[in-house]
């Protein structure tokens, strides 16, 4: 599919912070890319490159999708991590100003507020102010504020953080109906799990630089299906003690293997089976936690936690 | 541009639909009204009844004290006797104010004067609520006729109460002058008419050569209009201050830097607090004009010897208007930095305030530069940026400038704030992203060359 947008190897440095050290990747048309990296690796900074708010100090960001300079950028809806709304200002009245300076003519905003607003089921705050909204309601009047102009692109930071659960599937929900009417989205996140659930194509991002890149599958398939799911009755304690087993992490009555280059899974099911009572045995591909350890390396995370 | 539209509508419509707008508009007229009336008017009426010992030691300054009773009014019916009756009116020797009561004691007799007046000093240090509470002992001595040496005292207890004393004083002296002319063979009949002091008319001279009365009003428009210049740009550029402020601590300002340019968002809000003021202007133009006409009207139907139109002159609505948009918009950029470098409201008021202080220096030495509006301090301060436009505004009112001066003062003050907005915009494209610590000055100074 065609590409969108292209991020052409964008440096920034704050003062003595490499916050982004040529950060190089394309969004193709039509997917949800998640922009994945742990707090601190530079997401929010390229994402502000690429939304026009700073400018790289070398690169280029460039829209694949039609010319027109810098105007490309009321092309994007773009929801901040940091959020906030004029507090004194009537939903409707919000709404119509940030259509507006995204370029869209109030007359023609109208009718999409109320389409939204039926959407979110917000309707009856139409002409509420934005300080009497609970917090949910307001984050989604702002999600609402993003997607008002009909953007091409939509580009979310960490759309989900302080949602309650019930939001978050609601969120979810709403970026999978948006790619199937044919919306791109960028999504950044640090929660691995989530992106696993929403994102077609992952980019890792640490310490400003991109450290993996594709589609989910490829990156999993990259990995193997080394790692052992089981479920069982008993004291599994030994099952990290054996020789097939390189990681164990044995919660319970689960436990997460990673099976040792070249080790078969079929010889631990064995050595379960006198021992254990098995309930489920699954062998699959590793979480994008596991990889991300994998490829970052735990030793740098660690030394990262303890200087922090 | 339709981007700076908008941002200036909603600045616009959300500071006009304000309560604190609508209340400051339709008050503060008013407000400067009172606040220059109500001390004058307090000074006339004084502070409440006063009752005041006069105790003669010459025993012959009982009448020069006494109210003497109220001289019928003459009907006048021509010009010629009105203008009679009111040099009747001038030759009047000083009176007695209706809230001063006096008792007299004639002291001619006693031997020890300050004997004598001990009890009346002793009754001005009484209780409040004493039945017999004096206000001032004034103490006229034997040879107050005789001798030209003597002192006169006045007692009180705050010993502030210069107008009392002035009154008694000038009771006093014209009485013993009045004496000593006698004393040396000329007709008191004509001692009244002999001691006249004649009034002076201030008229005001202009380049054109055309003369203006009563420049004791312009005085006060010159306060009450400057007052009006300053106030709202204060006001309103706190008010943009703490917009910016807000728009950071709401974190609103990310999503609007992603859909507009820094400057678009600055000149959308400067313009649209200017338009703020623009109708507030509009709006007491329109209140000091009806109030002009009513009392104008009034005026007339009075006779009154003053013709108002002469002070509120449409130039000066002209310069009002100008100068009124040239400070507004200095303070606003000025205030807009401050917003943009600061990250609490708080914090925010206590940088502005020694910049502010400093900004208002025009206002501190309003009274200096009325009264002289020529003094080439006062045309320094009236041709300075900054300083400029509410100066040169209060000179105009009272004065008339040579026109190099308005030019030079609008010349200076337009590029003063072309270069404040320009430097403005340069520290609001970094300075609104950037929460956390106040830039110090060498950091602003490589914002606005980075920028």
């Amino acid at each position: 599919m065609a590409e969108i947008l292209a991020v052409r190897d964008v440096r920034k440095t704050f003062g003595a912070v490499r916050a982004v050290d040529g950060v190089s990747f394309t969004v193709r048309s039509g997917t949800i890319t998640g922009l994945l990296g742990r707090n601190g690796a530079g997401k929010t900074t390229t994402i502000r490159m690429i939304t026009g708010i700073f400018m790289p100090d070398s690169g280029s960001i460039e829209w694949l999708a039609g010319s027109g300079g810098n105007a490309f950028r009321d092309r994007i809806g773009y929801l901040p991590e940091e959020r906030g709304l004029y507090k004194q200002m009537k939903v409707v009245e919000l709404l119509l100003f940030l259509a507006e300076i995204k370029g869209c003519r109030p007359q023609d905003t109208r009718k999409k507020i109320d389409h939204w607003l039926e959407r979110f089921e917000l309707m009856d705050k139409r002409e509420s102010k934005i300080e009497e909204l609970s917090k949910g309601n307001a984050q989604k009047v702002q999600l609402i504020g993003t997607l008002l102009h009909d953007p091409d692109l939509i580009i979310l930071d960490e759309p989900q953080s302080g949602l309650d659960p019930v939001n978050m599937v609601l969120v979810r929900n709403l970026l999978h109906d948006l790619r199937k009417e044919g919306k791109t989205i960028l999504l950044s996140t640090h929660m691995m799990a989530e992106a696993e659930k929403m994102a077609d194509e992952i980019i890792l991002i640490h310490r400003g630089q991109v450290v993996l890149e594709g589609t989910l599958d490829q990156v999993r398939g990259s990995f193997g299906r080394n790692t052992l799911h089981i479920d069982f009755e008993g004291d599994g304690a030994f099952l990290a003690q054996l020789p097939q087993v390189r990681k164990a992490s044995i919660l319970g009555t689960s436990a997460e293997l990673s099976l040792a280059e070249g080790a078969d899974a079929q010889e631990v099911l064995q050595a379960s089976v006198p021992r254990l009572r098995i309930r489920r045995f699954e062998l699959m591909s590793p979480s994008l936690e596991e990889i991300f350890i994998a490829k970052v390396g735990a030793e740098t995370l660690a030394a990262e936690v303890v200087t922090r | 541009m339709n981007k700076m539209f908008a941002v200036m509508k909603r600045e616009y419509l959300q500071a006009v639909r304000k309560k604190s707008f609508i209340i400051m508009t339709l008050l503060l007229p008013f407000l400067m009204a009172a606040l220059l009336a109500v001390p004058g008017l307090i000074m006339a009426k004084g502070m409440g009844k006063k009752r005041i010992a006069v105790l003669d030691g010459t025993g012959r300054l009982e009448s020069a004290f006494a109210r003497p009773n109220e001289p019928p009014k003459e009907e006048q019916t021509d010009a010629a006797g009105a203008a009679r009756n009111a040099v009747m009116q001038r030759n009047r020797p000083p009176q007695l104010p209706s809230q001063m009561t006096v008792e007299y004691v004639n002291q001619s007799q006693s031997a020890n004067f300050d004997e004598a007046a001990k009890p009346y000093l002793k009754r001005l240090t009484a209780r409040d609520d004493a039945a017999d509470k004096l206000e001032g002992v004034f103490l006229i001595p034997k040879t107050a006729v005789a001798d030209a040496e003597t002192r006169m005292s006045y007692y009180s207890r705050s010993a502030t109460d210069f107008m009392t004393q002035e009154r008694l004083t000038r009771m006093a002296n014209r009485s013993l002058h009045r004496m000593r002319l006698a004393a040396n063979g000329i007709d008191p009949a004509v001692v009244d008419t002999l001691l006249q002091d004649l009034p002076v008319e201030a008229v005001q001279l202009s380049r054109s050569g055309e003369r203006k009365k009563g420049g004791e009003l312009n005085f006060a428009m010159a306060f009450l209009f400057g007052a009006m210049l300053i106030l709202p740009s204060l006001v309103y550029g706190q008010e943009t201050m703490r917009g910016i402020v807000q728009e950071k601590t709401d974190r609103v300002v990310e999503v609007l830097v992603s859909s507009v340019s820094p400057m678009q968002l600055l000149t959308g809000k400067i313009v649209g607090v200017a338009a703020v003021g623009l109708t507030q202007i509009v709006v007491w133009v329109t209140m000091v004009g009806l109030i002009g006409a009513f009392a104008g009207t009034t005026l007339a139907m009075a006779d009154a010897p003053i013709n108002l139109s002469q002070f509120i002159r449409p130039i000066i609505g002209f310069y009002f208007f100008v100068f009124y948009i040239l400070a507004y918009l200095t303070y606003v950029c000025v205030y807009a930095i401050g917003g943009a470098i600061c990250n609490s409201e708080k914090e925010a008021q206590q940088f502005m305030m020694p910049i502010m202080m400093l900004m208002m220096a025009p206002w501190f030495l309003m009274m200096p530069i009325v009264m002289n509006p020529e003094a080439p301090f006062a045309i320094g301060f009236s041709l300075a940026p900054v300083f400029g436009p509410i100066t040169m505004f209060v000179r105009a009112t009272v004065t008339d400038p040579p026109l190099w001066h308005f030019l030079v003062s609008i010349g200076l003050s337009i590029l003063t704030i072309l270069a404040f907005f320009w430097v403005t915009a340069k520290i609001f494209r970094i300075g609104i992203l950037s929460y956390g610590k106040r830039p110090t000055i060498p950091e602003l100074m490589r914002w606005v060359r980075v920028a």
